[in-house]
């Protein structure tokens, strides 16, 4: 792959008041070859991994690729308060974004999510007005609940620590009783509503298959080394079923979970590759 | 035959680079690594919990699991046993 040129994102927000998004958009170097909608993951991962996902738009934008990065309700630096946040207003955004690249590019319409944003833009991709033509996973989240259940243990976190002071507040099962209650709660500065709680809950990866090509990209701990067992069985199920998936493995930390950032230049070539390869046979 | 794997996610997690690379199963972990707070506590044990395909429930955290690096991998053992 050649380096990436140093194009210029554009940012703007996209619609009005209380539904402006803010949004990046990489346009293509030369003739484009498709459009690329990116889906953050969520909350800290979010901030995480923001430097890989902006180094990622710019290498499908120097490959051809017009990219849209857009900051879902009530994340970055969008409108609207993390606690309105519900997994159908998600899908709406995504749908507004969506309608911005179509009426730039009426080549194949590529979406690329990581982590919960690839189980957001699955879900998405399954009513989406537009065709969706190959999806980009970048390390799905195999279960929202227990994906729900990482984030609550923020909450606990001295808590768990504390020997034989487990059960003080109840632990996860008490926050989630909390919230099947109708409270929401504050969880490392984030206000998670019962609402989109309860969407998280049922989430899984594998009721999620897309009638496109993906292409999943998952980090290994040493070259050559097996995919998690969770997700080489997830992809096996979907191949079985017959969708048309390619597991790529990159030695690569998990760089949405680091407590500084990552970067890594064979993940980044590696999803550009993939991307390329499909749109190829496209 | 979990220390190696174990060893390079919690590597990874906290960001430790070479500094990491000593690390063997007799080295203390919580309150010895300063990266270790107890928000990177439930940072590395959602990473585990992906990455050898365990579920980790709330009783199962506690300091004593996270005092080494070896009592670490032992535990990581006991949950694909289990």
């Amino acid at each position: 792959m050649n380096a990436p040129a140093a194009l210029p994102a554009d940012a703007f927000f996209l619609g009005h008041g209380g539904a402006r998004r803010f949004c990046l958009y990489h346009p293509p170097a030369g003739s484009c070859r498709g459009a690329v909608l990116y889906v953050h993951p969520f909350a800290e991962e979010m901030n995480r991994s923001r430097r890989m996902a902006a180094l990622q738009a710019r290498a499908l934008a120097a490959a051809g690729f017009g990219v849209l990065q857009i900051d879902l309700l009530g994340c970055g630096d969008s409108a609207g308060d993390f606690g309105d946040a519900r997994w159908e207003l998600w899908q709406q955004d995504l749908a507004a974004g969506a309608d911005w690249l179509r009426r730039r590019h009426d080549g194949p319409f590529v979406l690329w999510g990581l982590r919960l944003g690839a189980l957001l833009a699955l879900d998405y991709a399954r009513q989406a007005r537009h065709p969706v033509d190959a999806v980009l996973l970048w390390q799905p989240v195999l279960k929202g609940a227990q994906h729900l259940t990482q984030f609550l243990r923020l909450r606990l976190a001295g808590a768990l620590l504390a020997e034989g002071d487990n059960s003080v507040h109840g632990g996860t099962q008490g926050l989630r009783a909390a919230l099947e209650a109708g409270q929401a709660l504050e969880i490392a500065g984030y206000e998670l509503a019962p609402q989109l709680a309860a969407a998280l809950e049922t989430l899984a990866l594998e009721t999620l298959a897309p009638a496109c090509p993906v292409d999943w990209l998952e980090t290994v701990s040493s070259p050559g080394q097996d995919a998690a067992p969770g997700a080489a069985r997830a992809a096996a199920a979907w191949q079985a079923a017959g969708i048309d998936v390619r597991l790529h493995t990159v030695q690569c930390a998990p760089f949405w979970a680091t407590s500084e950032i990552t970067e890594n230049p064979a993940w980044l070539a590696a999803s550009s590759a993939a991307l390329q390869e499909r749109l190829h046979e496209h | 035959m979990y220390l190696d794997e174990t060893k390079t996610i919690l590597i990874d997690v906290l960001s430790l680079g070479e500094n990491g690379r000593h690390l063997d199963a007799d080295s203390p972990l919580l309150g010895a690594l300063p990266e270790l707070d107890s928000m990177a506590v439930i940072g590395l044990i959602a990473a585990l919990e992906e990455h050898f395909d365990i579920a980790i429930d709330d009783d199962d955290i506690s300091a004593s699991t996270f005092a080494s690096l070896g009592s670490l991998a032992d535990f990581v053992a006991a949950k694909r046993a289990a």
